[in-house]
């Protein structure tokens, strides 16, 4: 990466000094053409006055003319041959038009490689900032979990807790783990989206089947917290999507729904799907804790954390709806946000096209 | 005054460390109050009061600094412990700029938490115990005037002076050995209390920022003395010359 932007810079500089050397080259030599036509137009002028002085002195017009071949005499004057002038101008005019010409092509030429180079080093510069972005915010993602880790684990080494207290420390600890894990697993996935490396099947998947299954895995997780999840797939209906993109995407807007039900001690998740046109829409609705209407296109971006409740026991990694957001949109599909603001519940909706 | 009578404020948005860090300090006697949210510590402040608060930085709503910085334009004095998982100099300077005490990066060891946290807390007990009677909660110097309690002062112009906190502290580990030198070491301690700068060099500008607000000519001071390559030497009445 360094070696590579040592080359640019290089490069850079030179296509530089070239670029200004080019105009030093257009500039001399117009005025080099510039100088050699006042030489010329003063050595007319000395021929004519010798030839003048020559006349005087009774010398033969012919005589004078194989002197000073550009000097003619009629009817006893002296004159420049006619057209000499005509010519001599005619002379400054192409070669000022020839350097015009082949300087601005070298210029233009020159201009490209410099804006070439520069958008190379500024998307470069792009790249290095978004990876430092990148590494600090993970960084600090994790350092949160760590810490809490860190903490529980002093706790127990420092005080004599009763057993309750410390099974609730051991509960906290394995969450703490289980959080870094899904963070593990979703900046990989995150990673991979982001650079295109995934390559997903676009084929006929009974939808349905997927939305139950999903449903399936969280309905005791569910129940626990209060929720209840109600789903409404018509069986029969298909989606032009690769199986395993759909399963995460339902599955990610589904731990989010939990999260938003959860702070407020339950309450309800609907999963709808119906046929519009050549597409299908399936909305994930839930009465959680909703979000701010302006924020709706704020919370797909990568690590956007909205307005947590208080004693929400809720920790995103602000990379679960980014996912769905790239997963949808590598299959042709698209994703939606909504809610009527902060406590009053959200819907997603995730669109596809239909075989 | 014991662990029990002090209150600390708890602002964290994350619930597992939120609530780690309030039972290990209510384990310490003191009485705890949690908010998870910048906004909301701020609005805390507008009918309550606490003794330290320990501040996150990255919260929602408001950040931590903000959330410090708001607190101080209002007037409150209360100490905060930043607590944050950017953990770089330029950040640590930024925290401690805004009107931090201490600052602490996650993660922490608990026992270096619970002592910086006893740390501040007996700091700012020093500093009420030495500004309580009527004769040690004024300081008054070649016609300038300093009301510790107010952290405010009146300079000889008579133009009032609103003090930072730790404007107040050295100017109180000054005022209390008049004529005597105090190593910037004493006053990184006795004010700070860590090695939370990168340089004693920090002292030297609060140290500026004093002699601004009430020297006649900031840059031939008569109160506030530099011994070079020592300290500095508070001289109330003036006498002495630099």
């Amino acid at each position: 990466m360094k070696s590579a932007r040592l080359f640019q810079l290089t490069a850079l500089i030179l296509v530089v000094v070239s670029f200004f050397q080019v105009c030093y080259w257009v500039i001399a030599q117009r005025a080099y053409t510039l100088t050699k036509v006042g030489q010329i137009q003063t050595l007319y002028v000395q021929q004519l006055e010798a030839s003048r002085a020559l006349l005087a002195a009774g010398t033969a017009p012919e005589r004078i003319h194989a002197i000073f071949p550009d000097v003619t005499v009629q009817n006893g004057q002296a004159a420049l041959v006619p057209g000499l002038s005509e010519s001599l101008g005619a002379e400054q005019q192409r070669r000022s038009t020839q350097y015009l010409w082949e300087g601005g092509f070298f210029l233009l030429a020159l201009c490209l490689c410099i804006a070439v180079i520069w958008r190379a080093l500024r998307a470069e510069a792009e790249i290095l900032k978004e990876q430092d972005n990148f590494l600090a915010l993970v960084s600090h993602q994790f350092k949160t979990p760590l810490a809490s880790l860190q903490l529980s684990l002093e706790t127990m080494a420092l005080r004599e807790l009763p057993p309750e207290r410390s099974k609730a420390l051991i509960d906290r600890m394995l969450s703490d783990l289980m959080r870094m894990e899904t963070m593990v697993s979703q900046i990989l996935d995150s990673v991979r989206l982001d650079r295109g490396r995934v390559e997903f099947k676009r084929e006929p998947v009974p939808l349905a089947g997927i939305v139950t299954r999903v449903v399936g895995q969280f309905q005791e997780r569910a129940q626990n917290d209060h929720i209840g999840i109600e789903t409404a797939v018509p069986d029969g209906v298909q989606i032009l999507a690769d199986p395993l993109a759909v399963d995460v995407v339902v599955r990610n807007l589904l731990e989010n729904a939990l999260a938003a039900v959860v702070p407020l001690g339950g309450g309800k998740i609907s999963l709808n799907a119906r046929t519009v046109g050549t597409e299908v829409e399936l909305t994930v609705r839930d009465s959680g804790i909703g979000f701010k209407p302006e924020d709706h296109t704020r919370l797909f971006e990568k690590f956007s954390r909205l307005q947590p409740v208080a004693n929400s026991s809720y920790y995103g990694t602000g990379l679960g709806l980014f996912i769905v957001r790239r997963l949808m949109e590598l299959v042709g599909g698209r994703v939606t946000a909504r809610s009527e603001g902060l406590g009053r519940g959200s819907e997603f909706v995730l669109t596809w096209q239909q075989p | 005054m014991s662990e029990a009578s002090y209150r600390v404020l708890v602002v964290e948005d994350d619930p597992h460390l939120s609530a780690g860090l309030a039972e290990n300090l209510r384990a310490e006697g003191y009485a705890v109050e949690s908010i998870g949210d910048g906004q909301a510590a701020v609005d805390w402040f507008t009918d309550k009061r606490c003794d330290l608060i320990v501040l996150d930085v990255m919260l929602p709503s408001l950040d931590g600094f903000a959330v410090c910085k708001t607190l101080r334009e209002r007037g409150t004095t209360t100490p905060v412990l930043f607590l944050t998982a950017r953990g770089d100099p330029a950040d640590r300077i930024r925290g401690l700029e805004s009107g931090g005490d201490d600052y602490l990066a996650k993660p922490f060891h608990l026992q270096e938490f619970l002592l910086r946290v006893r740390a501040i807390l007996r700091r700012w007990d020093w500093y009420k115990a030495s500004s309580a009677s009527a004769a040690t909660a004024v300081l008054k110097f070649g016609g300038n005037e300093v009301d510790f309690n107010a952290f405010r002062g009146r300079s000889y112009t008579g133009e009032t002076q609103e003090l930072t906190e730790k404007e107040a502290m050295i100017l109180k580990v000054l005022a209390e050995k008049p004529g005597e030198i105090v190593s910037r070491e004493d006053l990184l301690e006795r004010v700070w209390g860590y090695d939370v700068f990168p340089s004693t060099r920090t002292v030297d500008n609060f140290i500026l920022r004093l002699r601004k607000r009430f020297e006649h000519d900031p840059a031939n001071p008569k109160h506030f003395l530099t011994v070079w390559g020592v300290g500095y030497r508070f001289v109330p009445d003036g006498r002495a010359s630099a």
